[in-house]
């Protein structure tokens, strides 16, 4: 073909190379469908002829909002190949059903229901490819009272109980403003699909339909809080500095440094068994305030809860110290102590973290399209054979309709001229 | 218990075998995704140094215990129990040996201690080539950091959790969790079946490094972009969204919260209609969304108002609102009817549920997302249960967690081949704890 595409970077070697994932996502299951394809799978994502809508989500390359521009959309859609295909017109379902039946998984996060409207449900697409591994994902499951109800990232962090974990007794609960109930449901939904295609295996080459709740995988998300409902009867507070400590203010972890903050675990912190440690430190430059004593020790690593007035004395002490001095070198001088604390970094500073250089974490990624490159992150796992790899930018609309419907499902030009006169692609 | 597999199907992972050495939260969760369906996990633990989760609360009746710990049952059902003290003289060999008959490890140590006692993974893999290994320590198995101590709640700040999480200008206080604990064991569970996959199709195992930081940084959302491409460095905003308002989350008359949020026109319009078209939603500066996320602050203090008008507290729900207009009647709401109200009109709205909420939330009962195992020590207890439901083959909670060592005696004699004689010497030399 005249023009090849110069993306999605050939990955031949990884564990899931020569598999196809067909991906009709939105923020619910693009992160999933990119994450399979550096493990080496083919993903299509399929879009209406506008583009998917997420192609508009922001923050925008330079603030210039366009379909090309999206960072969110580079970050979850980067090494895709796309296609556009109507799917409200039967000539573009048809399409689609052709593209299934070369599929293994489909990703998809319509409403319940509206795949099928579509003539596109579980039971149409099984007669078209009984292989295939069906992935949908909602706001809160196919099923129950609440499935045709709307979400978006803080409301399922809300309703899956882990927003009521965080933030503040006065100012109430917190959302992390990098969407996690978005991040959770994606990767969920990954260990479904790769169970569900595992099983086809061992299954006479039958799939699934993988039915995923982004409310479920915040569920997920709770800590040791169910449990302790369910033997204690109690709730947790918001901690805000400190940790919960089933429903009581426990041990406070941030401190203030010269530079930012980090944080220090009483194992290894101050209060705990591994506190003599911390307190030599104190007591070599001289900044104990007494904590050296045999009393204190005592004290500090009896696991016994200190009063509010020793608690404060001893964070308090622990506080200006970490003050006076930078997060790395604390942290670095608390580690070869054993203790683990680790500082608080922004997205700057980890992208500059030298342990993170030093595993040469980061990769380079060429957008040829406006004559820049950009660094994206690495590998979440490394394998020994077969490894991951980062498959290039993310794809313009439609980019991939020739190599897609000519070379892969045999489609004449003079078919597509047609489609695309139809207004299907 | 019956099995809820389709009759015909057979569960995926059934015939694997899985020695996991991985504790506290990250490996267990991974383990525990192969053993509801159908592996064979086998838990390697010891009474000397027991799994720090079995000494972490809750406890059954406040009495702590190795085999009482609801933390650690969590993570751990559907799995068998061994212990194996590997200071003894004959506990690495052992070990191996119980191994050469299983498929796949899984650990979390801090890089190095596995090949302290010979079970690295070259070590493990002599003679065959389909073994599979994932190591899963904070920071990978390279690297200045990698033989760096902590958990969950300190990896969430090195991962940015902490900066992204909280009020501007005040501290980044973080999730009031062990955060990554609960993000990156699927991403590992991801690679790890990835690499089943491969092995089931070529025979060839190997070995994964997995730094639970850098799984995580994959967790970020357009940060990473945002700082490289862009160079802004993202942080927090409390409730609200850089591309979303209203967002944010307010207090009912009850004491909970409700959070809501428009990311679109039409969601802007239904909120308009469920507010009833207050005057302030059609000032000029309300009009389009970029021109709303410059009011987030003034667009809160209305919400909030409007939500205090009209929500009632359950212990005072006669009580008259001395600030209230009478001339304008109020309809008042349950937090429920809120939610349900704001959704009526299309706008994503959700009450922030507790964890005693979340047992009885009408949707997560009707999913089923709760399971109740019988546990010796503990008795019925709750556990977690997937997010995902497979049509055929779901995963299934199959048993409680493991008592200590539960399952020394089928390890030992049925898995290691050890006779009774042998079995009984090592358990009196304290080979097993």
């Amino acid at each position: 073909m005249a023009n090849e595409p110069p993306v999605p970077l050939p990955h031949a070697q990884g564990p899931l190379s020569g598999y196809r994932v067909i991906d009709l996502a939105d923020e619910k299951g693009q992160l999933c469908a990119r994450l399979l394809g550096e493990l080496g799978a083919d993903v299509v994502k399929v879009e209406p002829r506008e583009g998917h809508a997420t192609r508009h989500n922001g923050p925008f390359f330079r603030g210039d909002e366009g379909p090309d521009t999206s960072l969110y959309w580079w970050s979850m859609n980067a090494g895709k190949r796309s296609v556009t295909c109507e799917l409200r017109l039967e000539p573009g379902r048809e399409l689609f059903r052709d593209l299934v039946r070369k599929a293994d998984i489909l990703i998809e996060t319509g409403k319940p229901g509206e795949m099928a409207a579509l003539g596109l449900g579980y039971d149409a697409l099984q007669q078209v490819n009984p292989g295939l591994v069906m992935v949908s994902i909602t706001n809160y499951g196919q099923t129950g009272p609440y499935r045709d109800l709307e979400a978006t990232d803080i409301v399922a962090s809300a309703l899956g109980g882990h927003m009521f974990l965080n933030g503040d007794m006065e100012k109430g609960p917190v959302r992390t403003t990098a969407p996690q109930a978005y991040a959770q449901v994606n990767v969920q939904a990954g260990v479904g699909a790769m169970t569900a295609l595992y099983a086809r295996a061992v299954n006479d080459g039958r799939g699934q339909h993988v039915d995923v709740s982004m409310q479920e995988a915040m569920a997920n998300a709770m800590d040791n809080t169910q449990q302790t409902w369910d033997i204690r009867h109690l709730n947790p507070i918001r901690p805000g500095i400190r940790r919960n400590a089933a429903g009581q203010y426990g041990a406070r972890y941030l401190f203030e440094t010269k530079d930012g903050w980090l944080t220090a675990l009483q194992v290894g912190g101050l209060i705990g068994p591994g506190a003599n440690t911390i307190i030599d430190w104190l007591a070599e430059t001289g900044e104990a305030r007494g904590l050296e004593s045999p009393e204190w020790r005592v004290k500090l690593t009896s696991m016994q809860p200190l009063d509010e007035r020793d608690r404060d004395y001893v964070e308090e002490t622990l506080n200006e110290f970490c003050k006076k001095r930078l997060k790395d070198d604390l942290v670095r001088e608390a580690q070869a102590r054993g203790g683990g604390w680790a500082p608080v970094l922004s997205p700057h500073e980890i992208v500059d973290n030298a342990h993170l250089l030093d595993r040469e974490f980061w990769i380079r990624v060429q957008h040829e399209d406006i004559g820049e490159s950009f660094i994206y992150p690495g590998p979440p796992a490394r394998f020994e054979h077969t490894p991951w790899q980062q498959r290039g930018r993310a794809p313009h609309l439609g980019e991939h309709n020739e190599q897609v419907y000519c070379d892969l499902l045999g489609k004449e030009e003079a078919e597509l001229r047609r489609l695309r006169a139809r207004m299907v692609i | 218990m019956s099995s809820l597999v389709t009759p015909g199907w057979k569960k995926p992972f059934a015939g694997l075998r899985v020695a996991d050495f991985a504790w506290v939260g990250v490996g267990p969760t991974v383990s525990k995704y192969l053993a509801d369906q159908g592996a064979e996990v086998i838990r390697i633990e010891s009474s000397t140094y027991p799994e720090a989760l079995r000494r972490v609360p809750p406890f059954v009746n406040d009495e702590p215990g190795l085999d009482n710990s609801g933390y650690y049952a969590n993570f751990n059902s559907s799995k068998l129990g061994m212990t194996v003290n590997l200071k003894h003289a004959r506990g690495p060999e052992l070990v191996k040996r119980l191994i050469k008959e299983c498929d796949i490890v899984t650990e979390s140590f801090t890089p190095g201690t596995m090949a302290r006692f010979g079970l690295d993974y070259a070590s493990l893999a002599e003679g065959r080539d389909d073994l599979v290994m994932i190591a899963m320590p904070l920071y990978g198995q390279t690297g200045p950091w990698s033989s760096y101590m902590g958990y969950g709640h300190v990896l969430q700040a090195a991962a940015g959790f902490n900066h992204l999480t909280g009020w501007p200008d005040e501290p980044p206080i973080g999730t009031g969790i062990a955060y990554t604990d609960f993000l990156v064991p699927h991403i590992a569970a991801i690679a790890l079946i990835a690499a089943l996959d491969y092995r089931r199709r070529t025979g060839k195992g190997q070995f994964i490094d997995f730094g639970q930081m850098e799984a995580a940084v994959h967790g970020l959302g357009t940060a990473v972009l945002e700082w490289t491409a862009n160079g802004h460095d993202q942080t927090r905003m409390g409730n609200h969204d850089p591309e979303a308002a209203p967002h944010g989350c307010y207090r009912c008359r009850d004491g909970r919260y409700i959070v809501l949020a428009c990311t679109t026109e039409k969601q802007w319009d239904g909120f308009k209609a469920a507010l009833g078209r207050p005057d302030w939603c059609d000032l000029e500066r309300m009009r389009r969304r970029w021109q709303r996320l410059n009011e987030q602050k003034e667009i809160d203090r209305h919400i909030q108002a409007w939500v205090e008008d009209v929500t009632v507290d359950p212990a005072h729900p006669d009580a008259e609102d001395p600030d209230a207009d009478p001339e304008i009647p109020v309809v008042r709401m349950s937090t429920e009817q809120l939610m349900m109200h704001f959704q009526k009109f299309g706008v994503p709205c959700g009450i922030v549920n507790s964890p005693e909420a979340m047992h009885s939330d009408p949707q997560i009962v009707h999913r089923g997302h709760y399971w109740k195992l019988e546990h010796p020590v503990m008795g019925m207890r709750t556990y977690d249960g997937p997010a995902f439901r497979l049509s055929d083959t779901p995963s299934e909670l199959t048993k409680a967690a493991p008592l200590l060592g539960e399952n020394n005696e089928y390890v030992y004699k049925e898995l290691v081949g050890l006779s009774d004689d042998e079995f009984v010497e090592l358990l009196a030399d304290g080979a097993f704890e």
